[in-house]
């Protein structure tokens, strides 16, 4: 399928990004690492152990909106309590405790189509933090947010990340987003048989404002050298199409 | 609508309404149709008013309305149950797919004979071919609000620790419901339907049974005054089903 002959290892507390050409079967590893699918050959081991089923110690962040509709914010964020049968009080203080975390204190009783695309990103972000994950697997998470409202995003992500020193593996097709959040950048090759063809550490201090980095030298620099190996991986995915 | 337009609309509905009643009674009553073919309004609230404060109209009304109930109760209890496994077990799905399509395509009222005959003149006739009718609504959707969850939508409460169970009550369940709620007012409608035509067709009691008995010893007026009470009783079912709908909705975005 997707990808063939992928190795990495994701370190405890490391924010690392996936970027690559589409169709590169980005998406195919995080449903890999997140037990979704189960790989044709070779194994996904999450702390040691081989994976079997879904990854229990791993939250998943979608690129389209997977909130249920039919339930409000905070009964949103509690579900993973509620399917852990936790009592149902507790799940509800713990709930509000991470809505007021990601910026939502007062909007525990509305809907998810009372709040904007933004908000139910973060109704999301709640969702998957309060199983208390050690992994996070985000899928282009912000890719339909405005600019500012993703930026804003991002910043929160790595607040929360560096508090709870989450480890992240977080796949984007833009260059910018991967460099200005990541330990580390990882190219995948274009499709069919994806490789990793580049690992890039990202050197620049954190704490990091997001709409800052952009201007800072050493991004310019990162930026450069990868987008020039990301190129001909782009043009050949592009040919194919 | 601003209050004054919708005044303005209101009073234009019920002119028509006036016209239609005066013309028929015009027309009744200078003989340019015959009123015992055609009855007159004034007769038909004249008999109205003679079965409300008789009393004997209550019991009809309570007939149906059990009927109603019972039959919208149990056949979406059992379109439900079969939705949902049609929809988890799709090897189920493919077996009755054909007998699925006779069953719904075949004209109900075709049975209901046979079901006064199986189960007789009194309410289960009815409930049975009311059943007939509900089913079907709520079975298609059942089994499309179950089939059409975003795939996402199901792993990420799987990811969040979801098992089967979970998945029903939280996911699966509430997603048909929206379905089977979008549907509401005409497997209630067909509820009814069934009551009244099964009423119709061979009964002692109810609204149906009224008109029939009615329409057997050519009182018109007696017809028209059935009908004119069936209506009320379909307007104030579709209100109480509208606001249960609002209620249970309240999620979704006011169209």
């Amino acid at each position: 399928m997707a990808a063939r002959e992928v190795t990495f290892n994701l370190n405890q507390g490391e924010f690392v990004t996936l970027v690559g050409p589409t169709g590169c079967g980005k998406s195919t590893l995080l449903n890999l690492a997140a037990g979704l699918l189960t790989p044709d050959s070779g194994t996904v081991e999450i702390f040691g152990a081989p994976l079997v089923g879904i990854n229990r110690f791993a939250a998943y962040q979608f690129q389209e909106d997977v909130i249920l509709p039919w339930k409000t914010a905070e009964e949103n964020v509690m579900l993973g309590l509620i399917f852990r049968k936790t009592p149902l009080s507790q799940a509800r203080a713990t709930a509000r405790e991470w809505l007021v975390r990601v910026g939502l204190a007062g909007f525990e009783n509305r809907y998810p189509h009372q709040l904007s695309g933004g908000m139910r990103k973060r109704v999301a972000l709640a969702q998957a933090l309060i199983v208390e994950p050690r992994i996070l697997l985000m899928d282009e998470p912000f890719s339909a947010l405005d600019e500012q409202t993703r930026q804003f995003m991002e910043d929160d992500l790595l607040k929360i990340c560096s508090e709870f020193r989450k480890s992240v593996l977080f796949v984007t097709h833009d260059l910018e987003e991967a460099i200005a959040l990541a330990d580390r950048v990882m190219v995948l090759s274009a499709g069919p048989g994806t490789r990793i063809i580049g690992d890039y550490p990202v050197t620049i201090p954190r704490p990091r404002e997001v709409a800052d980095i952009r201007v800072n030298p050493v991004f310019r620099e990162i930026f450069g050298t990868i987008w020039e190996h990301l190129r001909g991986e782009v043009m050949k995915a592009y040919a194919r199409t | 609508m601003p209050g004054r337009e919708r005044t303005i609309l209101w009073v234009k509905q019920v002119s028509v309404f006036i016209l239609l009643m005066v013309s028929w009674e015009v027309c009744a009553a200078w003989k340019w149709i015959d009123p015992f073919f055609f009855s007159q309004p004034s007769a038909v609230v004249v008999r109205l008013y003679k079965w409300f404060t008789g009393g004997s109209i209550y019991l009809h009304i309570y007939i149906t309305g059990i009927e109603t109930v019972l039959a919208f109760l149990a056949g979406a209890l059992l379109g439900i149950i079969f939705g949902f496994l049609f929809a988890r077990i799709p090897s189920l799905a493919a077996i009755f797919d054909p007998y699925v399509k006779i069953a719904n395509a075949l004209p109900r009222i075709a049975l209901a004979p046979i079901f006064t005959l199986w189960f007789g003149l009194g309410i289960l006739s009815k409930v049975v071919f009311g059943v007939t009718l509900v089913f079907f609504i709520v079975f298609f959707n059942t089994y499309r609000g179950i089939r059409e969850v975003n795939p996402n939508i199901l792993n990420n409460a799987r990811m969040l620790g979801a098992n089967e169970r979970d998945l029903f009550r939280h996911v699966l369940m509430p997603s048909a419901m929206s379905w089977i709620l979008a549907s509401l007012h005409t497997s209630v409608g067909m509820a009814l339907v069934g009551a009244v035509v099964g009423e119709y067709l061979g009964a002692a009691r109810g609204l149906g049974y009224l008109i029939a008995q009615a329409e057997g010893v050519f009182d018109t007026t007696g017809v028209f005054a059935g009908l004119v009470v069936l209506s009320f009783f379909v307007l104030i079912i579709d209100v109480l089903v509208s606001i249960i709908e609002r209620r249970l909705l309240k999620w979704q975005p006011s169209a």
